[in-house]
């Protein structure tokens, strides 16, 4: 998504809201920013994951999150860490400009790993200064030292967000 | 995989502050390495290379000696890749790395890993002709009012009114919008780089979405190492040169500013990485670290970045103009007067991040460079054409903000400094703690009462991260300014300690 409309989402109904899944993800040592490393049962999940680990950082309280509204991105890549980054990147910039959305829940609705396309959705609402404690600024994903371990069984995915 | 004992073979001291890093220690390095470091500075180096020795490849990050090698791999380089004393791991370049690229040559390359994510962030600092004591019984108050004019922290927006053709504007023009708008002096330009305006700035050439990123930020400082500090001076190392910059006495009362262009610059750097990857492979560039994307400086993603990069750099000059604006208002505001009888002057304003034409001889040769400064601080010496008349006989000051509670200084250029380092020095204390050992090993409390019994008033728009800025976690200020003096890279001219802090 080249052009900048606005990814509107809807409101959501009552009870639509889905479940918070376990947290499967932590926080590694590295010295200027930070590396997220998520896991899972599958690589959709571990992506899921290593989306909120990066939303978790930006409050510091991530339970006055609410889920009241739903967005969704779409991306495309040409190979799986692109994939990771642009999925990142899309879900970032949500949270960057109109509408500032921060999600409480990311899920995956559509995983394709041959032609490398994600189409997401994330549960959350406009980030609110006076609401929500402010946690630190994401500035960017980066490649730097990305991994995703697509054969190992609990999936591990690496990113270097930069702060 | 080599063992740590294997490195070693490859890093070797070349003078008492400085270490080498020969060829062979990464592929296809076509120039050495080098990098400045005390005894307990190289002793982070060196535990940064031997954590990654034993990572053995999953997870971890790569040190900033590794870094600082695959730089000097990249097509083009001339001279060396120069690591500072400040030097530590980032993404692509290390923080506190110079290269630079010969601009003749058609191989050589721009890389917007070599500017970094937040293009100019910079450090700007207001004298005040205040005393101490004529802040010290309002210090609560001032920073009070402080914070509430200046939005800080992840999240916040703007209050100086914005509309999309403003942005356009402000892309292009730099610090003539702020001046044609009313929230510049005309002798603030006089005192920045490039005097606040990139000239080949072209804001076509910055997409849509880091205009929407950018548009609802202008005028706020950002989080993390950003910050605003109230800072008197404590020592005065060179009267001469302080007495030029409007320093005159201790005691005096300066305000610093460090920001950068928000997400305006953090998206222009994205793109260019996504366009650069497809020109890579177009034009066959290798490179030893994927987020060293590059393109060649005259190919079309390498010409559009440059003219996007100035963009986002014109941005980061009216972001810090807009906030010293607010800063001079509250400074008005709390003292009755206005900001012209506190001559509330910019003393310099230096950009950490960033890629710039220059000329530098290499092997006694003039040549134009394209010189990219990421994490360190161009610091040009006596009667350099590009400083202002006003430091034309004492140098290019040079800025470098300490980390939260710590102190600040003010250097100079030297001509030494330009036969070593393209003309450049540190920009800071630079990282020596993860931000995640941060959060385990200090508490937040504690921090925030350590800078109470120093006397020093903290306005924080997340409390509980700020032991992820405490001065634990950074390097010794002191001992990095102090290894760039012994170098002679740079010189001691004012050192300031803070009383009161806005950050993120």
């Amino acid at each position: 998504m080249d052009e900048a409309e606005e990814n509107e989402g809807r409101q959501l109904e009552k009870g639509e809201a889905p479940l918070i899944p376990p947290v499967q993800y932590e926080y590694l040592d590295h010295t200027a920013d930070v590396q997220l490393h998520s896991w899972g049962s599958s690589l959709k999940e571990s992506f899921e994951q290593v989306a909120t680990a990066m939303f978790n950082y930006m409050t510091t309280d991530y339970s006055t999150v609410e889920m009241k509204e739903v967005h969704e991105i779409e991306v495309s890549a040409d190979d799986l860490l692109s994939l990771l980054y642009h999925f990142l990147d899309e879900f970032l910039f949500l949270f960057s400009a109109e509408p500032f959305i921060i999600p409480r829940v990311v899920q995956i609705t559509e995983m394709d790993l041959d032609n490398f396309k994600i189409k997401a959705r994330g549960f959350g609402e406009p980030f609110d200064i006076a609401k929500h404690p402010q946690g630190t600024e994401v500035k960017a994903i980066t490649y730097s030292n990305m991994q995703v371990h697509s054969d190992s069984p609990t999936h591990d995915v690496f990113v270097i967000i930069d702060i | 995989m080599r063992t740590y004992q294997e490195e070693l073979k490859f890093i070797e001291k070349s003078s008492p502050n400085c270490w080498h890093i020969k060829k062979g220690f990464v592929d296809n390095m076509k120039v050495d390495g080098y990098f400045y470091a005390n005894p307990s500075l190289e002793k982070l180096m060196f535990d940064e290379l031997k954590q990654s020795c034993n990572s053995k490849g999953f997870g971890g990050f790569l040190p900033g000696m590794k870094q600082i090698a695959n730089v000097a791999a990249l097509p083009g380089i001339v001279g060396r890749s120069v690591g500072l004393p400040d030097v530590h791991s980032g993404y692509g370049f290390a923080i506190g790395n110079i290269a630079a690229f010969d601009v003749s040559d058609p191989k050589a390359v721009v890389s917007p890993g070599g500017v970094g994510f937040d293009i100019n962030c910079g450090v700007r600092l207001l004298r005040t002709n205040l005393h101490l004591k004529d802040v010290s019984s309002v210090k609560e108050q001032l920073a009070q009012c402080l914070f509430d004019h200046i939005p800080v922290g992840v999240g916040s927006k703007g209050i100086i009114p914005m509309t999309a053709q403003n942005l356009e504007e402000a892309l292009e023009m730099g610090m003539d919008w702020s001046l044609r708008e009313g929230y510049a002096w005309a002798e603030d330009k006089e005192h920045c780089e490039e005097y606040g305006r990139m000239l080949q700035a072209d804001p076509s050439k910055v997409s849509s979405r880091a205009k929407k990123r950018g548009l609802p930020q202008l005028g706020t400082l950002g989080a993390g190492n950003h910050y605003a500090e109230i800072q008197v001076v404590e020592e005065i190392y060179d009267q001469y040169a302080a007495k030029k910059m409007g320093i005159e006495f201790k005691d005096q009362v300066c305000v610093m500013i460090h920001s950068g262009s928000r997400g305006m610059g953090h998206q222009v750097a994205t793109d260019a990485l996504v366009a650069m990857e497809k020109a890579m492979k177009r034009d066959q560039i290798d490179v030893n670290d994927r987020q060293l994307a590059c393109a060649h400086i005259q190919s079309e993603e390498g010409q559009d970045y440059l003219k996007a990069m100035a963009s986002a750099a014109n941005y980061a000059w009216v972001n810090r103009s807009s906030m010293t604006f607010l800063t001079r208002q509250a400074f008005a505001k709390m003292f009755k007067t206005t900001p012209d009888d506190l001559d509330m002057h910019v003393i310099y304003d230096v950009s950490h991040n960033i890629a710039k034409v220059e000329e530098h001889f290499i092997d006694n040769k003039q040549k134009t460079l394209l010189v990219h400064r990421k994490g360190s601080t161009r610091a040009f010496p006596p009667h350099h054409p590009l400083i202002p008349v006003d430091y034309q006989l004492i140098g290019q000051p040079v800025l470098i903000g300490g980390t939260m509670g710590t102190c600040s200084y003010v250097l100079t250029g030297t001509e030494q400094g330009m036969v070593e380092t393209f003309g450049t020095t540190c920009h800071g204390a630079g990282r020596a703690l993860s931000r995640a050992k941060s959060r385990r090993n200090l508490d937040y409390t504690d921090v925030l009462s350590a800078l109470e019994q120093q006397g020093i008033s903290i306005r924080i728009a997340s409390p509980k991260l700020v032991m992820e800025e405490a001065p634990e976690s950074y390097k010794n200020v002191t001992d990095v300014v102090d290894t760039c003096h012994a170098a002679n890279i740079s010189k001691k001219c004012i050192k300031l300690r803070p009383i009161a802090v806005i950050k993120g």
